[in-house]
């Protein structure tokens, strides 16, 4: 076992091609996924790439508050309402003065699925020429753990606390990445930090389909402070989130969806849930409505793929 | 599009159509477009242009005025130069980024049409939007007539991509009065064009932001290095007001046309008393200067063209030691006695040699300032210059304000 | 300065008629200056047009009060009050009625002209659009324009065969036209 871990582990030291552009001791709380994956994506993709970024909890260390600890990127700091339209006005200025880039949009989901969603699809319907990542952490955590669109059924946050009356979010959380991959837009993918590699291929798929146009890479990324989690189990974290299906690995090409990770047996989603405090208070009946919700978004997904390996891609969109 | 010239270069245009025709003269690299009423036109003509291979820009069909001038903040960040148009609701939409612009010192160019601003949704002329924003650390300039709106797109090109500058430049014009009237327009040359711009590339490189450079924009920034910044903005301000008043006569060396830079003055310099006022409303107070100028009636006009930063000092200047002012105001302000150009300039008041003020308000949610409301205005004016009793605001359309005043 | 106010419906190119006198003002070294009534502008429905033309720069940025033409290019209007509002003594009206016996009357008025423009409009270019027969008698009954300056303007605004149809409407609007002094 021990042998394989290895393998598997030299296997994604392979992508890791480029310099950690990001000094030591940078200001993210222990355990972070924002961390792992910020550090991860220059050095699959290049330390040439811009960055943009918005205020959220990736601000200190990406647009530089923290003096004592920054990186070595080129980097833009955005509004959390334009974020895309920015990286939409760097990418068609290189585009117009013929200077190559690789412009990686990355926030949080409160800026991809709520404030900046109207530019974000704006960007999608112009298939603008540029690598889009939602790092997931289902809430806005710089702020202090606030309900987001992508804040789970029955999680507490400070918007949505337990009270006598009404107990964590009462409502589904949206899915952010078949949204987007419903655009048909060239390359949409969902990622985790448990699964590395498949991370590393997707960045590295999205870097060429962003010659075609607008890519979407919705990652989940656990926050062990707002969650009420054990910083040592982030991974672990996203390792339950795929086998319970509750956060399902697949990519799309112009829409065209397909499984990455198939979950042969899933776990029920209790296996996720018990990792940490935010579903604390939730009964077995609370746990059956996210359970549902689970299998019917598998169900869906599934259900796509199918439906669109079914539909013949229009000429114009091919490769 | 007109495309026949009618004698040498003078073309019956819109004012919308004179702003998209100065833009395409500039060459931007990158154009963000979404429509309002009354700006439709302007970026309706831009994409004509774009399709027609005329304009050779990047032209982007935004989905909303906020995604406008963040595309146009980011590429003129990353070097390109850049125009975008709005009105009213559009740059309140905007509003964030128009404030983010500003402090990233990116050199933005825009016209915004001029339009009402209240929760009473009016597709009306009014300076409110203007008014709304004036405090975002952009440079305002105000145009009066379609040629004037031509002439300042070029001139903000000069002003907002300066070495010195590197500041946004907002060109307003009135909604309506200027968006859809139709006069003749001399177009300048390309090749005049060009070599009026030409100037901004002998200077050094501004910062652009490039891939593979170890550069960034949009720093969350605090305390010390914040204050710095701030005051480098204010400092540049200040600094555009005679780099403004030197780029108007350098255009008038090239296109035989002047203004006078931050103000206008119109028969000041014998005036007793004079009208203070921007936009349309300046060419009809002219037209009625003309007619009480031959009554023997010593009036004049100061025509503010640059209004911010506020060009206190040039005010002081034209105004000092005459004997009463009236500032027209096409926009309102809480909490004053007095229209927001009045309240501003009436901070100078004991720089102006003893000059009586008095504030009109008017040209609001459309009403026109008519001429028979300019001879009020100048009645009004002339009787405070002869010590009689004036009130310090008059709401000149709508009397009923005039009679309420003091009352709950 | 010639004040002219503009009568008619939406898609009878009323602010059309403006802007092309002004365009062709220009062309003899005048100025001129055209702007619709500030509104909502839908097919149909009544618009109103401005035009200032003068031998000298037009300052103005109002609309206009005490017009001294009048331009009635939608019949229905005539009796509209609407339409006489604030002419000045001398006025003149030109309107587009084949119908009309010339008894158009306001204590004001002492210059009344006649064009049957939906008639020669249907003919020349297969629609009742008025707008360039009206320019084309404009300049006749106000003897401000000739004709050629007219027909210039047209090329800014039209090209090719619809260029040369709209042309011969102007040309027939400023023969056609008949006038009555009051």
């Amino acid at each position: 076992m021990a042998e394989k871990n290895k393998a598997r582990l030299t296997k994604v030291l392979d992508y890791l091609k480029y310099d950690d552009p990001f000094s030591k001791g940078v200001s993210f709380c222990p355990g972070c996924g924002l961390e792992l994956l910020l550090r991860f994506i220059p050095r699959v993709l290049g330390n040439d790439i811009i960055i943009t970024g918005t205020p959220s909890c990736s601000a200190p260390v990406l647009l530089g508050q923290n003096k004592q600890s920054w990186h070595t990127l080129s980097y833009f700091g955005t509004l959390m309402t334009g974020a895309a339209a920015n990286a939409t006005g760097l990418v068609r200025y290189y585009k117009k003065a013929g200077i190559d880039n690789t412009v990686v949009c990355f926030n949080g989901d409160g800026t991809a699925n709520d404030i900046g969603f109207g530019n974000l699809s704006g960007a999608a319907e112009r298939n603008e020429p540029f690598i889009y990542i939602c790092y997931d952490n289902e809430g806005y955590m710089n702020t202090g753990i606030q309900k987001s669109g992508t804040t789970p059924y029955g999680a507490t946050t400070t918007t949505t606390p337990y009270g006598t009356v009404h107990k964590g979010k009462n409502l589904r959380r949206m899915n952010l990445g078949v949204k987007m991959a419903m655009n048909k837009i060239p390359y949409t993918a969902t990622a985790t930090l448990s699964d590395l590699e498949d991370l590393a291929k997707k960045l590295l798929k999205a870097k060429k389909a962003k010659e075609r146009g607008f890519c979407f890479l919705h990652v989940f990324a656990p926050c062990p402070t707002g969650w009420g989690a054990n910083p040592a189990d982030t991974i672990e974290i996203c390792r339950q989130a795929v086998k319970t299906n509750y956060f399902p690995l697949w990519e799309a090409e112009n829409g065209k969806i397909r499984m990455t990770k198939t979950v042969k047996k899933p776990k029920p989603v209790s296996n996720y849930t018990k990792l940490m405090k935010k579903f604390n208070h939730m009964t077995e009946a609370d746990l059956e409505i996210l359970q549902e919700d689970v299998e019917y978004e598998t169900c869906l997904l599934g259900g796509l793929s199918v439906l669109e390996a079914e539909c013949q891609l229009p000429v114009s969109a091919q490769d | 599009m007109n495309t026949t010239a009618i004698s040498s270069n003078i073309q019956v245009i819109t004012g919308n159509a004179a702003a998209a025709i100065a833009a395409k003269l500039a060459r931007p690299d990158v154009v963000a477009a979404y429509p309002i009423t009354p700006q439709t036109e302007v970026i309706e003509q831009i994409s004509s242009f774009h399709a027609s291979g005329d304009m050779d820009c990047e032209l982007i069909t935004v989905e909303g005025e906020n995604s406008a001038m963040n595309a146009v903040m980011a590429a003129s960040l990353a070097g390109g130069r850049v125009f975008t148009a709005s009105s009213s609701w559009g740059l309140v939409f905007m509003y964030d980024a128009v404030l983010a612009t500003a402090g990233a010192r990116a050199p933005v160019v825009m016209v915004n049409v001029n339009r009402e601003t209240p929760g009473i949704i009016a597709v009306s002329s009014g300076q409110q939007d203007m008014i709304s924003t004036r405090d975002a650390g952009w440079i305002f300039l105000i145009a009066e007539n379609c040629q004037e709106i031509m002439d300042l797109v070029l001139q903000s090109y000069r002003l907002a991509e300066d070495y010195d500058i590197q500041l946004p430049v907002m060109v307003h014009y009135d909604g309506f009065f200027l968006s859809y009237l139709s006069e003749g327009v001399e177009i300048p040359a390309q090749e005049t064009v060009d070599q009026f711009l030409s100037v901004l590339e002998s200077q050094p490189k501004r910062t652009m932001l490039r891939p593979g450079e170890k550069l960034g924009v949009g720093t969350h920034g605090i305390l010390g290095g914040y204050m710095e910044l701030r005051h480098k903005h204010v400092t540049a301000m200040e600094r555009s007001k005679a780099k403004f008043d030197a780029i108007d006569q350098e255009f008038a060396d090239i296109f035989s046309r002047s203004y006078g830079g931050q103000l206008e003055e119109y028969l000041t310099e014998d005036a007793d008393m004079v009208l203070v006022g921007s936009g349309s409303m300046c060419g009809t107070i002219k037209s009625v200067i003309d007619e009480q100028r031959e009554k023997g009636i010593r009036i004049g006009l100061v025509k503010i063209r640059m209004y911010r930063p506020f060009p206190h000092q040039a005010l002081v200047k034209a105004l000092k030691g005459k004997k009463a002012i009236g500032v027209v105001d096409r926009s309102l302000a809480f909490g004053f006695d007095g229209g927001p150009i009045y309240t501003e300039l009436k901070a100078f008041e004991t720089k102006l040699g003893g000059a009586k003020l008095v504030s009109f308000i008017d040209g609001i949610a459309n009403t026109d300032i008519t001429k028979t409301n300019v001879k009020q205005m100048i009645q009004m004016t002339a009787d405070l210059a002869d010590g009689k009793d004036v009130p310090e605001v008059t709401w000149v359309s709508y009397p009923k304000a005039n009679k309420d005043k003091g009352e709950k | 300065m010639s004040e002219v106010r503009f009568h008619g419906r939406g898609g009878q190119g009323v602010v059309t008629t403006s802007k092309i006198l002004a365009n062709a003002f220009a062309r003899t070294g005048q100025f001129g200056a055209s702007f619709p009534m500030f509104g909502f502008e839908r097919r149909g429905a009544p618009v109103t047009a401005f035009g200032r033309f003068s031998d000298k720069p037009v300052k103005e940025k109002t609309q206009i009060y005490n017009p001294n033409i009048l331009v009635v290019l939608d019949p229905s209007q005539k009796n509209s009050p609407a339409v006489f509002d604030g002419l000045v003594p001398g006025g003149m009206l030109l309107i587009n009625d084949k119908k009309n016996k010339g008894d158009i009357r306001h204590e004001n008025l002492r210059k009344l002209a006649m064009v049957d423009a939906n008639g020669i409009a249907m003919e020349e270019i297969g629609l009742p659009i008025p707008n360039t027969v009206v320019v084309g008698a404009f300049a006749k009954m106000s003897g401000l324009l000739d004709i050629d300056p007219v027909l210039e303007a047209l090329a800014d605004y039209f090209s090719g065969k619809k260029l040369d149809a709209n042309r011969v409407c102007a040309k027939r609007g400023f023969e056609e036209v008949t006038t009555v002094d009051l």
